[in-house]
């Protein structure tokens, strides 16, 4: 499904910096694995790598066979729009649109009907268990209910691919617990691929495999 | 569209009060652009109805200026074999003397012949006056109204209505109501119609008329009829349509309405450059968003398309406010425009309604959202180059590349190095407006890296003044040029636009003062109108003898002015004594010649002394010939001298009175110039002259003093627009100002957060925001004043080439500069204290947050 092959990412500035080096990576189709590392090590630059949202400086990242590098920036986000979920730490909800309105959002940027956009938008809430705060801003919801609509939103098309950035980040233990038990339950269902970064151990061991990273590097490689 | 709903909407919903600033730009643009020409048209319409109107069944008008010519042309005319019917008419526009009703325009007819050419259809009234001509002489004070002007003003048959005459106030008896419509409509109504020989001498023309009506005979060509009759009458004459008059109306409209569009344009330059700030500050903060979007699936161009909807939907809002100010402001203006046409060229349209066309509010729709839209167009590209992953961390984000300020460097350089070859080398117009127009894009290029060097020197005082606070608002403007420089660029070009006009402003206030001492010297002006523009009534010659023997007055200059036509442009006819002005005036500013040799050239009518702006539009210099026709021949004379003259817009000629009395047949004075003896009181001789003249002729005696202050008056009319331009300096200042620090404080959260988590003082955090905003208007301040140099100088040579050829000295405005110092720094300070309040307000806990 991901493979990445000899994979670097530079940061120019006043110095340069390499964020990474030498990336080989494969994930299997249903595959749920966690990116772990101390802070700087790399693994939000990775996600970022895989899910499109930026070029690699070197090598080769393919997509469920296709290569990233000959996509144009438009054919690029039309994948990530259609393949990839995005889970943030911060939720990065719109704070001006109401929960079935932010879960809509990537369906009205595809173009879909207005009628079918609003039920599969219930269909998502209803999914997290939030179907009955459809009309609710962000700043009304709880932690824990924002990153809830914000797995909705990144369930938009039912990609094969997530992609999760310290989603219990800004969470509790015990929302944290919830939300990490939505995306599992999610993936049994749904049957997506999942990436999980995080630097809480115990999310780490709760995913059948963990990525080590260190200083840019894959350190290791540990499937249960 | 439904992003527009979502996204859109409620950024604009939260920030509405910036949102009417920032299209206030586009509103004030299209609402000049639809007021002038919907003014222009309307008067011109105006104009053109009541020619038509008036013209009836008249084929060819022959005339001669505004002079008029004497009665044996008519004898000429006629014996044209072409001619069926030729009529001569007075016409003439005078104060209705109603309150409220405005002018009234005089049409003097024989009604021997006029019924050939006009229908006269009475609803009421004396019947013989219209079928026995003989009874209109016989009764000299009968006017004829139209049913329109009677109905307003409760006037009837037998009613009287009082009327200014060159013999005083007279009673003028009406004797008959036309019905509605023909020409009952010209005017807007206003019309009388007189006997014409009553009406020479109601306006003290002697035995002059102004024009000739001609019908034509069956299958007479206008072209053959033309050809003949300008044979018969001679080159000072003009014989042309009535329709030519109208076109005639709207080229000489053409002045004004390039002044309107000049301001019309800056004013939409004014506004793309709000509105290019505003959307580029937008993108900046709403860059969290644009990263939300992108990262969900939104690609390049919907988040393009987004803002351009954004900037088509604020152009509209614009453009529709706009229209309505405009036609709002449109009546005003007309009535500007055609008080403008009546003082400067002697001609009056009476304007009464305001013509709305449908093409016109569509083009200023199209206007105003192009220009919105071109204006957002940049930041809309660079909406879609946000990056996703920067934007969604929280932190700072905008650099100015150290390659894209080389860039604009050398880019600014190559249009220094080419405006300074137009400037050397090229002579052309062409030449001249691409050098302008590249010396202030090199301004506007070097605005990023002029502010920050500016900012850097201005650390130094900053910290001085408060160590903490300063530095940290200095800071901020080194660490984000491309946030503070679009909003020292609109300022600067607005601060430009002031110190431009107000350096024209002062040179020609001291050009005119110079003029006004130098040329309008007597102790008394004895005029037909208050305020000597006037040219309605004249003198009879005859008043000479009975002004220079009032005890007091020392001597007497007579002068007449007439409009004439040279080269196909309507320029002032002067006829003086030479020698008598040239003993009188001898501080004239002379351009080419000398003075004693050129007056002494008038005087022997040798020579003709030209005005400085006639030899600049016209390109005459000295010894070149002239050819004016006249009625009676062909003035051809040599240039004998060039002065400095503001009497009129497009130049003046000044000729020895008695050239003109040969040529054009006519001794009438339209002004005295009266010096006094050594020792008279200007009030005294003043009542003598109202006591030895009134009863029995129209005058006003004026004071040096009035009239000087009536020119001045006229002069601050014009130069009214540069306070206008401060005060739209100023909002500029505001918006921008405010923009800038809403998008810094949202920057510098975190920053201000630590600041305060440290121990600093909310005092201290308003202190550093304000500090920063006093800096921005210091660095637009001193940018804007150097621009403002560089625009004054093209400035003055902008109104040699293009308005009236005017020939001004550099003056830069210091009294402007030194007042806009004050009211920019309060500006800029006013616009700190919300956005400072609202940065010590927010919370603390949520500024710290970091990843």
């Amino acid at each position: 499904m991901i493979l990445l092959k000899d994979v670097a990412k530079s940061f120019d500035g006043k110095r340069k910096v390499t964020a990474l080096e030498g990336i080989d990576l494969h994930v299997a189709r249903g595959e749920m694995l966690s990116l772990v590392g101390p802070s700087g090590s790399g693994k939000s630059t990775l996600l970022n790598l895989i899910g499109g949202l930026d070029r690699p400086s070197a090598g080769e990242i393919r997509i469920d066979g296709r290569a990233l590098a000959s996509l144009s920036d438009d054919d690029l986000t039309r994948l990530r729009r259609d393949k990839i979920g995005f889970i943030f730490q911060f939720f990065n909800l719109l704070p001006s649109l109401n929960c079935l309105e932010n879960v809509a959002l990537p369906l009205h940027l595809k173009g879909m009907p207005k009628k079918k956009t609003a039920e599969r938008a219930r269909e998502l809430l209803d999914l997290v268990q939030l179907g009955h705060r459809l009309d609710h801003l962000p700043d009304e919801l709880s932690g824990g209910e924002r990153q809830r609509v914000a797995i909705a939103r990144a369930l938009a098309f039912y990609p094969p691919i997530l992609l999760a950035d310290e989603p219990t980040g800004n969470l509790d233990s015990h929302t944290g617990a919830e939300i990490l038990n939505l995306i599992r339950d999610l993936h049994g269902r749904l049957g997506a691929t999942v990436l999980i970064v995080t630097h809480d151990s115990g999310v780490a061991q709760s995913c059948p495999r963990m990525v080590t990273l260190r200083d840019g590097r894959i350190e290791g490689d540990v499937r249960r | 569209m439904i992003l527009l709903r979502l996204i859109s909407w409620p950024y604009a919903r939260k920030h509405l009060v910036r949102w009417l600033l920032t299209i206030g730009g586009i509103v004030l643009g299209v609402a000049l652009l639809v007021a002038m020409y919907t003014a222009n048209q309307s008067v011109v319409e105006a104009f053109n109805q009541t020619v038509d109107r008036i013209a009836g069944k008249t084929q060819l008008q022959v005339s001669a200026g505004d002079s008029g010519f004497p009665e044996e042309v008519l004898e000429r005319v006629e014996s044209a074999p072409e001619v069926r019917a030729a009529a001569p008419v007075i016409e003439q526009v005078v104060d209705s003397g109603i309150k409220g009703q405005g002018k009234l325009l005089i049409l003097a007819v024989d009604m021997t012949g006029d019924r050939s050419l006009r229908d006269y259809n009475l609803e009421g009234g004396d019947e013989d006056i219209i079928d026995d001509p003989l009874v209109f002489l016989a009764q000299p004070d009968s006017l004829i109204l139209t049913r329109e002007f009677a109905s307003r003003n409760g006037l009837s048959s037998g009613s009287k209505l009082p009327m200014q005459t060159m013999e005083g106030p007279k009673q003028f008896t009406v004797r008959g109501i036309l019905r509605s419509g023909g020409m009952t409509s010209a005017f807007g109504g206003n019309l009388a119609i007189m006997d014409i020989y009553a009406a020479q001498k109601v306006f003290g023309m002697g035995r002059r008329f102004d024009r000739i009506d001609i019908g034509l005979k069956e299958g007479v060509t206008l072209e053959q009829a033309q050809a003949s009759l300008r044979k018969v009458v001679g080159p000072g004459f003009e014989v042309e349509q009535p329709s030519s008059r109208g076109q005639h109306f709207e080229s000489l409209m053409g002045v004004y309405t390039t002044t309107m569009n000049v301001a019309s344009l800056f004013a939409l330059f004014i506004g793309m450059f709000i509105i290019y700030n505003s959307f580029a500050i937008a993108v900046t903060q709403r860059r969290a968003e644009i990263g939300i979007l992108r990262a969900l699936g939104a690609t390049r161009g919907q988040i393009r398309a987004l803002f351009l909807g954004e900037s088509a939907i604020a152009g509209l809002a614009g453009s529709a406010v706009g229209i309505v100010f405009g036609l709002l402001m449109a009546r005003t203006m007309a009535a500007n425009a055609n008080s403008m046409m009546d003082s400067v060229f002697g001609l009056s349209s009476n304007a009464d309604r305001v013509l709305v066309q449908p093409w016109l509010l569509v083009t200023a729709a199209v206007v105003g959202v192009s220009t919105s839209m071109i204006a957002a167009f940049l930041p809309a590209r660079n909406a879609a180059r946000v990056d996703p992953v920067k934007a969604l961390q929280k932190g700072r984000y905008q650099v100015l590349s150290a390659g894209e300020n080389r860039r604009r460097r050398a880019a600014a350089l190559g249009a220094i190095a080419i405006a300074a070859g137009c400037l050397l080398f090229g002579k052309s117009n062409v030449a001249f407006y691409s050098g302008y127009s590249l010396a202030m894009l090199a301004m506007l290029l070097l605005t990023p890296a002029l502010s920050l060097y500016l900012s850097r020197l201005l650390r130094g005082p900053l910290k001085l003044l408060r160590p903490v606070e300063g530095a940290l608002a200095a800071d901020s403007l080194i660490q984000s040029p491309r946030r503070t420089s679009a909003t020292v660029a609109a300022l600067m070009l607005s601060l430009a636009l002031v110190v431009g006009l107000g350096g024209l402003a002062r040179a020609s206030y001291t050009e005119i003062r110079g003029w006004l001492d130098s040329t309008f010297n007597p102790d008394l002006f004895v005029s037909t109108s208050e305020t000597v523009s006037a040219r309605t009534f004249h003198f009879p010659d005859n008043m000479l003898d009975g002004l220079r023997r009032i005890p007091g007055v020392a001597e007497v200059q007579p002068v007449r002015i007439a409009r004439v036509s040279l080269r196909g442009s309507p320029i002032m006819l002067v006829a003086i004594d030479p020698a008598s002005i040239a003993r009188r005036t001898r501080g004239q500013r002379v351009t080419a010649g000398d003075f004693d040799e050129m007056y002494r050239a008038a005087e022997e009518q040798k020579g003709l002394i030209i005005s400085d702006n006639l030899a600049e539009l016209q390109k005459l210099k000295m010894g070149d010939v002239l050819e004016i026709p006249a009625p009676a021949g062909v003035l051809r004379l040599p240039v004998a001298g060039i002065l400095q003259d503001y009497s009129n817009q497009l130049g003046t000629i000044f000729v020895d009175r008695a050239v003109y009395r040969r040529l054009w047949k006519d001794d009438s004075v339209d002004i005295f110039r009266i010096y006094l003896a050594h020792g008279a009181v200007a009030a005294d001789v003043k009542t003598r002259i109202l006591e030895r003249f009134t009863q029995e002729r129209r005058l006003f005696v004026l004071f040096n003093k009035e009239l000087r202050d009536w020119v001045m008056k006229i002069t601050d009319q014009w130069f009214g627009m540069t306070y206008v331009q401060l005060f739209v300096a100023v909002l500029v200042a505001i918006l921008g100002i405010v923009n800038t620090l809403t998008v810094s404080i949202a920057d510098r959260r975190r920053e201000l957060g630590v600041l305060r988590a440290v121990g600093g003082l909310r005092n201290q955090i308003r202190h550093t925001i304000w500090m920063e905003a006093v800096a921005i208007g210091v660095i637009g301040l001193i940018l804007g004043v150097a621009a403002g140099a560089v625009n004054l100088f093209y400035n003055v040579d902008l109104s040699r080439r293009s308005f009236a050829g005017i020939r001004l000295d550099y003056m830069f405005p210091y009294g402007i500069v030194l007042l806009l110092v004050p009211v920019i720094l309060g500006a800029a300070f006013a616009s700190a204290l919300f956005p400072a309040e609202s940065a010590v307000r927010s919370s603390l806990v949520e500024a710290l947050e970091y990843e």
